[in-house]
């Protein structure tokens, strides 16, 4: 339903939805409701449903990690990194508009691409049944279902506890083919009256770990030299390449009423006496802050270089909000930088004591 | 405001939240004896007017829709100004478990006594607040819903009303937390509408030591931010979907994203991410397009793309587009097949099915199209008929493009459909059709093998009348035999209202209404092909603005589970209906 149609009368002689309330806000039209940034059935999540294996589902939305409130429209669901388990693109029509989720729960499986030869080659409309631990289970090939959503032509199968399982096609034209017993954890291409399975190759292309919410970069991005101000807010550049030194440079992000930043900080100056590694500290705190985080550092991280927001003028150095924006990255995270300058990797929450 | 990451040594202390310490008073200063506690009663006398009581209810809703905003930010402090300084009632923390189970996945579930929860003054309920939610590093989000009311006829506004809370958010260590307690609230306005008793029902905790799921949008590169719904920039109505399929022949799964100012082109590298390349291989423009599918449109090996347009503006030249096929040339590039047979009419089309109907060995598509939103209003809430013609898209093969045969075979209607799914329901051979219609029946076209499609929602039990939003199969109950999910509406607003009417409207009139805010719903397929709705109380429909539902074993045990965008808009002002 669009709401456009829900803020007119409908025809005479109907029940009128208008006459048992919310007069007020659907006579309005819906286009300046939300221009206004008003909520229609809003603040709603997308849902996860297992399959207790009994006729009822468990919801688990909650708990599930890909619940975003941001109004999923179309959905794929697919195995986008090969490692067996399917992965989640959502489009939603929020700010942050494409969504990722990796699958991080793992299993056996069996993966199945098809290949018809008495209709189209796709083999759009057929239907596999894999006969595993739970019993059969069928799926259709298809490409167009739910909402605005194609999925892979691929189907993902799981075992369970199960070694294999047996598969049966029913191809578009109505032949049931029998392809036996299929061992788990493999990905089998089915052609139509071959009778036999063909195992294809794994092509592993592991997902990213997620970076913090708020980092601007990717893995491999470059790093520029940031302007900065110093603990006694004099101009200060963060220059990842010089301050290396030739090795790896963390960027320690904290702030002032971050306790566990606080804490962790004498290990971070202990780390800094690594032969091969340079420790920084960045405090996200407004400049107006300086004055009182400076002393922290100060005390807590003997040793340490210290750059603050508030650098003027802009042109010296990139402005570092155009690479993290510190207003939404948690604290404390440390950046992991290549003698080159460049982002390997993000340690989130305190550092590792070694 | 930052969001620090608390200590990981909390994560411990944070799993006794709640009432496995009956001897810690998380509110001491609070606390009151129990005894001096009354339940919440009805109001003595309650208002009648419906709409007035509505109006109260909305006013309600919108208050604790803000509070829910404060409490995701952990302000205890301004929280208080949703209590009464005269508050009293149950606290959210120093109840004892009544009951754990472990369930699937490693679901952790607890019930909370709520027959010996502490009584707290308004001191203690905030205090007991914090206690129990202030430790987690992160809480993704806090609903107060309003599930009934009634109202204090006459005096200073008051009332009571049935509660649903809600919360979910993560501990440090990134053990998963889900909160939810139904229970009574006494509300007055004082100003704004105050809670001045508050007392639960039940109560309930579920913890999950790792999600199935984490966000890798920004370290994958398909991160893609635009403006907010409603603004200047996104305000079209023209909602648009995604499709995977393998552009290159590299064997990676590359997605297809059409979007509102351009479409995007995610293309799968070897290292996991992915780099965006819909203007190198010219499926950029046109953009705002709705679905979109792969498939061999020419049967040349490789994957053309097919993409749905809302285009009835162009018969008054107020912009809009044809639907798009852009052909393949086997290394992944495009060429936008502007002039191809069967595209140059204007369709509302949403979702694209692609099935070869006719066995004629080229693929068909059949186009879900829905009403001129910006034109007129659905004539009828459930049985509107003036929606855009549907279209059945017959491949004329060898890639000479499309011909519309929906109105030659009787399927192109006047439903407001907004998605269909094709598959072999009765395994004989030819693809069946499943059509859901927004305020109205859904069809279902059974095809009888020559071509030719019958309507048989009826005769099978799967009319399914209501706001059908999406449609999918596959088998939820491992029988070996396709079953049927309807992506459909519920509506909080809609059932509080109708809770009411029960007495004061005709029953079928509100046997319909009940039906159009029910939600979702599932049909298992019988050993005798006919199609049985499943209980709503066995779970898996619970939505409420749902729209596409994706069946698959996300969890890989055997079984095929569920996963369903959810949600209209979301605006950023609290106020909703």
């Amino acid at each position: 339903m669009v709401a456009s149609t829900v803020c007119d009368t409908p025809s005479e002689g109907e029940f009128k939805l208008q006459s048992v309330g919310n007069e007020g806000f659907l006579d309005r039209h819906n286009s300046q409701i939300f221009a206004e940034g008003r909520s229609f059935s809003g603040n709603e999540r997308d849902k996860l449903f297992l399959n207790r294996g009994d006729g009822t589902f468990a919801d688990i939305s909650d708990l599930s990690g890909c619940d975003s409130p941001g109004d999923g429209r179309g959905v794929i669901c697919a195995d986008l990194d090969d490692d067996g388990d399917l992965d989640l693109f959502v489009h939603e029509i929020q700010r942050e508009r494409h969504h990722l989720y990796r699958n991080n729960l793992g299993g056996k499986f069996i993966k199945v691409r098809l290949v018809a030869t008495s209709g189209q080659h796709e083999a759009i409309g057929a239907t596999v049944i894999i006969h595993g631990p739970e019993g059969p289970v069928a799926q259709p090939l298809t490409r167009g279902a739910g909402f605005v959503s194609c999925q892979a032509p691929e189907l993902v199968f799981g075992l369970g506890t199960a070694d294999s399982g047996t598969i049966e096609v029913v191809w578009p034209g109505g032949a049931k083919e029998d392809f036996g017993t299929i061992k788990a954890n493999s990905r089998v291409l089915l052609t139509e009256g071959s009778g036999q399975a063909t195992n294809f190759a794994a092509r592993p292309r592991p997902l990213p770990d997620p970076l913090p919410k708020g980092l601007l970069l990717r893995i491999g991005d470059t790093l520029p030299a940031l302007g900065m101000l110093d603990a006694q807010g004099e101009l200060a550049i963060l220059d990842p390449i010089a301050l290396a030194d030739g090795g790896e440079l963390w960027i320690n992000m904290w702030g002032k009423s971050c306790v566990p930043c606080i804490k962790e900080m004498p290990l971070l100056s202990e780390h800094d006496k690594s032969a091969d590694l340079r420790v920084v500290l960045l405090c996200t705190d407004p400049p107006q802050h300086r004055a009182q985080a400076a002393p922290i550092a100060a005390k807590r991280a003997t040793g340490l270089a210290d750059f603050y927001l508030g650098a003027e003028p802009r042109d010296v150095a990139a402005p570092p909000e155009n690479y993290i924006d510190l207003l939404r990255l948690p604290i404390p995270t440390t950046l992991r930088i290549s003698a080159e300058g460049k982002l390997l990797g993000v340690i989130r929450g305190t550092v590792p004591p070694h | 405001m930052r969001d620090p990451q608390p200590l990981p040594l909390l994560a411990a202390t944070a799993l006794l939240l709640v009432g496995c310490s009956g001897s810690e008073d998380p509110a001491s200063a609070g606390a009151q004896a129990k005894q001096d506690f009354t339940p919440i009663a009805a109001p003595s006398n309650p208002m009648t007017d419906l709409e007035l009581v509505e109006d109260r209810t909305e006013e309600v809703a919108d208050r604790l829709l803000s509070f829910s905003a404060v409490l995701v930010k952990q302000d205890f402090e301004t929280a208080q100004a949703w209590f009464a300084d005269d508050f009293q009632g149950m606290g959210f923390a120093g109840l004892l478990v009544s009951s754990e189970t472990t369930q699937l996945q490693g679901v952790v579930s607890r019930d909370f006594d709520v027959s010996r929860a502490p009584i707290v003054n308004k001191a203690g309920l905030i205090a007991s607040w914090e206690e129990t939610f202030g430790k987690w590093g992160q809480v993704s989000s806090v609903i107060w819903k309003v599930k009934g009311a009634e109202f204090q006829q006459g005096g200073r506004p008051s009332g009571r009303i049935k509660l649903y809370l809600h919360a979910t958010g993560i501990l440090p260590d990134g053990t998963m937390q889900s909160f939810a307690a139904w229970g009574w609230a006494r509300v007055k306005r004082v100003g704004d509408w105050v809670i001045d008793r508050l007392e639960f029902t039940s109560y309930n905790f579920k913890t999950l030591s790792q999600a199935p799921y984490v966000e890798v949008t920004s370290a994958a590169g398909v991160g893609h931010t635009f403006a907010r719904f409603g603004s200047d920039q996104n305000r079209s109505f023209h909602f648009n979907g995604a499709a995977a399929g393998d552009v290159d022949g590299d064997g990676d799964w590359d997605l297809f994203v059409p979007s509102d100012e351009r479409n995007f082109l995610y293309i799968a590298q070897p290292d996991g991410t992915y780099t965006e390349e819909a203007v190198q291989r010219a499926v950029d423009q046109p953009d705002d397009g709705t679905g979109a599918v792969f498939l061999d449109y020419d049967n040349d090996g490789d994957q053309d793309l097919f993409v749905a347009q809302v285009g009835w503006a162009f018969e008054d030249d107020r912009g809009g587009h044809h639907c798009a096929l852009y052909t393949n040339d086997g290394t992944g590039k495009f060429t936008h097949a502007s002039e191809l047979a069967g595209l140059g009419s204007p369709f509302v089309a949403y979702s694209p099915t692609v099935f070869d109907f006719d066995g004629d060995g080229w693929l068909d598509i059949f186009l879900s199209c829905y009403g001129m939103v910006e034109r007129e209003h659905n004539n009828s809430w459930f049985q509107a008929t003036n929606g855009y013609p549907n279209a059945l898209l017959r491949n004329l093969g060898e890639g000479k493009g499309f011909e519309d045969v929906a109105t030659k075979l009787g399927m192109a209607g006047s439903r407001w459909s907004y998605a269909s799914a094709a598959a072999d329901i009765d395994l004989d051979g030819d693809p069946d059709l499943y059509v859901a219609n927004d305020y109205g029946d859904n069809e279902f076209w059974i095809n009888a093998g020559d071509g030719t499609f019958e309507q048989q929602s009826d005769a099978r039990g799967v009319t399914d009348r209501g706001n059908g939003m999406g449609v999918s199969f596959g088998d939820l109950n491992q029988d070996g035999r396709l079953d049927l999910y309807v992506s459909n509406m519920s509506s909080t607003a809609g059932n509080r209202i109708l809770d009411r009417l029960e007495d004061s409207i005709d029953q079928e009139t509100y046997l319909v209404l009940r039906k159009l805010a029910a939600g979702n719903s599932i049909f298992f397929q019988e050993q005798d092909g006919n199609l049985k709705r499943l209980p709503k109380n066995a779970g898996g429909v619970g939505a409420s603005w749902a729209w596409s539902a994706n069946l698959a074993d996300l969890n890989l045990d055997g079984r095929l589970d569920i996963f369903c965008t959810n949600g209209f808009v979301t605006g950023n002002l609290a106020f909703d209906t």
